[in-house]
């Protein structure tokens, strides 16, 4: 009848019809909302700007490409990519046995890790496609504060990098946590906020197991220096070379899908009748 | 293909399946044969259990089960042979009927226009051609146990596995899809079709399997299984205009073992209830003790039937 459909090819077919249910989800508009927020962020800093009100650290006025850098480090790579992480990456089967349409994948001449598969592939998508026109817009928006668009430039390119291998590498983990656990939002949340939060701050080999630690090894922004917390940071701030964090980050991805594949290959779902 | 001739289509060889501490299947012995089969009990017998078994949504905890000759857990390819169609009302409700089942069909590895050609004859075939172009949030509860049907029948699987298919769908649909289910046994295929009323399995099959308390409790032909559930007292309420001369005349009848008065009702017990409902049937035609408003029997819930057979 046919040709008996592959991990690769399954997952594709799994991607195409699950891109347009996630992209017209609630969650799209909590999407929205998480990355809109920070557009109209940047548009307070425009104005403040325009007004003269910039912050004054250590004497001289922060610039529009140090504020950039502030606005993805703090609030992007440690706290929307993680969000849009939980929230998408614990939910991509969490949602279907809840709606109790995991049945109609499940039995199809598919491997069920292609379902994960290609969920996966159509939240990075989703939320790369989203996520990365509101970084452009912030970038047009705070840099030209005194700044040059076209010096920043290579840096907005580093930094979109950055995010859509933070989008992967989160999401992954927690599709794999989504994936292995009943209840796994409770569990991401702790991850994302309380252990990696933490342990970035302990001294020592433990923030290795941290996917943060990789991230902000790919673009070190400049912080400005205006505490001693980040003098602290600055003190045990031990970034791993570039190519290092990639080949961790990548083996994080492939780890933690191979993972949560084997989990959905071998865990019974009952759905509540 | 299917296996040697005589072959089970499913087989359970001392299958007995635990959520936790709870009981749903105990030792089930079965080899249930090609063609039409039912799958008969009341709710919470393990018939949910059981399909989900024999669609390898569930593991055993206990036993061996095979469908189409091959294990089902975590046996991918053999979807390609089967069809399912759930109990729940669950679908992508964005969708329509259309995009629904050709994305679902596409995942047996066929390419868009096979998918798309597939899903348009089996929403023709439950007569969903004009509505499948709609979405399935817009459709009826008969439409959408319908659409699941489509989605299940679409790649032209060697066996079909219907969970309570015909629940919602009103008399003249449930009718079609009983002659399309047993045509799809004429055309040499198997079916197994669960659901918790008698006379909607009895119209499609003669081989039935019954269920009870996670126990298969017996197998063969519905007529042996009748003939014991006829023999069963049989309680009929009838609301009637005329309660005290329907109750004199039922009182003339044998068959009639007792009777009582509700509200504007009257309550009987026989022991021949094909006998008592021509009865029944010609009175009301009559009209000679008046409007009969409705004739509705609390055995024809399986539970009571199912209690007597395991009493007897």
């Amino acid at each position: 009848m046919s040709a008996r459909p592959t991990l690769f090819s399954s997952a594709l077919r799994v991607f195409d019809f699950s891109l347009g249910q996630m992209l017209w989800s609630r969650r799209s508009v909590f999407l929205g909302l998480l990355v809109g927020a920070p557009i109209v962020l940047a548009v307070v800093v425009r104005i403040f700007a325009i007004a003269g009100w910039l912050p004054i650290v250590n004497g001289s006025q922060v610039g529009g490409p140090a504020l950039f850098g502030v606005l993805m480090w703090l609030l992007f790579v440690r706290f929307v990519v993680p969000v849009l992480g939980v929230f998408y990456g614990t939910s991509l089967i969490a949602d279907e046995v809840d709606d109790k349409t995991i049945t109609y994948l499940f039995t199809r001449p598919v491997p069920r890790a292609s379902v994960l598969l290609g969920k996966y592939f159509a939240y990075l998508a989703c939320v790369v496609l989203l996520i990365l026109p509101s970084i452009i817009i912030i970038f047009f928006l705070v840099v030209p504060v005194g700044g040059s668009i076209g010096q920043a430039f290579p840096q907005l390119a580093a930094d979109l990098g950055m995010v859509a291998v933070g989008v992967a590498a989160y999401g992954a983990v927690f599709a794999f946590v989504g994936a292995w656990l009943k209840r796994p939002l409770i569990v991401g949340l702790v991850f994302a906020f309380g252990w990696e939060q933490t342990v970035l701050l302990i001294p020592g080999y433990l923030k290795r197991l941290t996917v943060a630690y990789y991230l902000q090894a790919l673009v070190p922004h400049a912080m400005p220096q205006d505490s001693a917390l980040s003098m602290l940071l600055g003190m045990f701030q031990d970034l791993p070379p570039v190519w290092v964090s990639l080949a961790c980050l990548a083996a994080i991805i492939v780890a933690a899908l191979w993972l949560g594949g084997r989990a959905v290959e071998n865990r019974e779902y009952v759905l509540e009748q | 293909m299917t296996g040697a001739p005589n072959e089970p289509i499913i087989g359970a060889e001392h299958v007995s399946k635990w959520y936790g501490q709870v009981i749903g299947l105990n030792d089930v012995v079965l080899k249930v044969q090609p063609g039409i089969t039912g799958l008969l009990g009341p709710n919470g017998a393990g018939k949910s259990t059981l399909m989900k078994l024999v669609t390898g949504q569930l593991k055993p905890s206990k036993g061996v089960l095979t469908v189409l000759g091959e294990p089902i857990w975590q046996n991918a390819p053999i979807y390609a042979r089967i069809g399912f169609c759930p109990e729940q009302d669950a679908f992508y409700e964005r969708m329509t009927g259309l995009e629904w089942v050709t994305a679902l069909v596409s995942l047996n590895g066929l390419g868009e226009t096979a998918s798309r050609d597939m899903a348009v004859r089996a929403l023709e075939t439950v007569g969903l051609s004009d509505v499948s172009g709609k979405r399935i949030a817009a459709y009826s509860k008969g439409m959408r146990q319908r659409v699941k049907l489509a989605q299940a029948i679409a790649h032209d699987p060697e066996l079909l596995i219907l969970d309570e298919p015909l629940s919602g769908m009103d008399p003249l649909v449930r009718r079609k899809m009983i002659r399309l289910i047993k045509d799809w046994g004429r055309a040499g295929k198997s079916v197994l079709v669960s659901s918790h009323i008698l006379h909607e399995i009895e119209s499609m099959t003669p081989n039935i399997v019954l269920i009870n308390q996670g126990r298969i409790l017996a197998e063969g032909n519905v007529h042996q299984i009748r003939d014991l559930i006829d023999e069963h007292p049989h309680t009929v309420y009838v609301k009637a205009d005329e309660t005290r001369e329907l109750a004199r005349r039922f009182l003339a009848d044998d068959h009639v073992l007792s009777l009582r008065f509700e509200e504007g009702a009257v309550v009987v017990q026989t022991g021949r209830p094909d006998v008592f409902y021509a009865q029944l049937t010609e009175l009301a035609a009559s009209g000679e003790l008046g409007v009969i408003h409705e004739v509705t029997s609390p055995d024809d819930n399986l539970q009571a039937v199912f209690q007597y057979l395991v009493k007897s």
